[in-house]
């Protein structure tokens, strides 16, 4: 049934604005932690989003699964312990470029971009904003964003033992290359 | 008193191979990578055409069924793309042009020449399903 819905929403907006909405399922989000402890990194090359040109909306949708680890027991423990991906299985962004006016989608370049939005993250929802960057090239359109987020808001909890090897601020890198819908 | 001591000795022994096999066993835990899956027997072995059509008619069920278990997927490449630290990603024709399966590939292997178009049999653990249903630490069992 969801599934349905989401097909009617992405049908809904293919029709809404023919050829201004920008897809890829294929992006990439990272995220790293340094503490004096360790370093700890994940990588997930799976990210679905979508990004309208004409509107500045934009949504990001990834399953946690998909983050994957240097070690198997640190994805397992951030898999069963701390992000609960069984109960809590997605991950999603949804919001806008509010200064879409300085992007040119049309001249090859790099624009700065502001985002803001809600992230849902382990089942809570809070609204954020990014700085970010869309590059305007030859083999098409990609975003950037650096941002930094903190476990805790998001009722991560770290036990004790381990506290001290993972940073309060985690860095999110996200870089996604778009193609027409 | 001697028995007493021995038996001691005995223990402390013990409790060292104890300590210090706890310990190895931790290291080792510790740095184990994910599985090889080209070591490890698949549970299921399908066409991407039919895993998604699973997924489409019933997700919940197909949830249950193939959710992080081993699957073999054989179909069409659609496209092949190359994502971030050396990771590929290969998707699978299906007869919906809206949705694919992906399989991710942690990183590329070496010689990987799988082009669009190529007929292959992609192992991968079964992630979930976003727009498409997707497949992680995928290994090649059947080259093009």
């Amino acid at each position: 049934m969801k599934r349905l819905l989401l097909i009617f929403v992405f049908l809904g907006l293919i029709i809404s604005s023919y050829g201004q909405k920008l897809i890829t399922r294929d992006g990439y989000i990272g995220f790293f932690s340094h503490t004096p402890v360790e370093d700890i990194k994940a990588d997930n090359n799976q990210v679905a989003s979508v990004l309208d040109t004409s509107t500045g909306d934009l949504v990001f949708q990834v399953l946690i699964k998909s983050f994957k680890f240097q070690k198997a027991l640190m994805e397992e423990h951030f898999n069963e312990n701390y992000l609960e991906s069984d109960k809590f299985p997605k991950s999603t962004f949804s919001g806008k470029i509010t200064n879409l006016k300085s992007v040119d989608f049309s001249k090859p370049g790099t624009y700065d971009v502001d985002v803001e939005g809600e992230l849902t993250i382990h089942g809570v929802s809070k609204k954020i904003n990014a700085k970010g960057s869309i590059e305007v090239g030859p083999s098409g359109i990609t975003a950037n964003s650096k941002f930094t987020l903190s476990p805790e808001e998001y009722n991560i909890t770290i036990p004790g033992v381990v506290r001290n090897n993972i940073a309060k601020s985690l860095d999110v890198t996200v870089i996604t290359k778009y193609a027409p819908m | 008193m001697r028995i007493m001591k021995k038996f001691y000795r005995i223990g402390l022994i013990v409790l060292i191979i104890v300590v210090l096999g706890g310990v190895f066993i931790g290291i080792y835990l510790f740095n184990l990578k994910d599985k090889d899956l080209k070591e490890v027997k698949p549970d299921f072995a399908l066409t991407a055409n039919d895993l998604l059509n699973t997924f489409e008619a019933d997700e919940p069920a197909a949830d249950s069924t193939y959710l992080n278990r081993i699957i073999d997927v054989t179909g069409i490449v659609e496209s092949v793309k190359f994502g971030e630290n050396n990771a590929v990603n290969v998707s699978f024709k299906t007869e919906n042009p809206l949705s694919a399966v992906i399989c991710t590939f942690n990183s590329t292997p070496d010689n990987f020449r799988i082009e669009p178009d190529d007929t292959v049999t992609i192992r991968g653990e079964l992630t979930g399903f976003l727009m498409d249903v997707l497949l992680n630490n995928c290994v090649i069992v059947k080259g093009p």
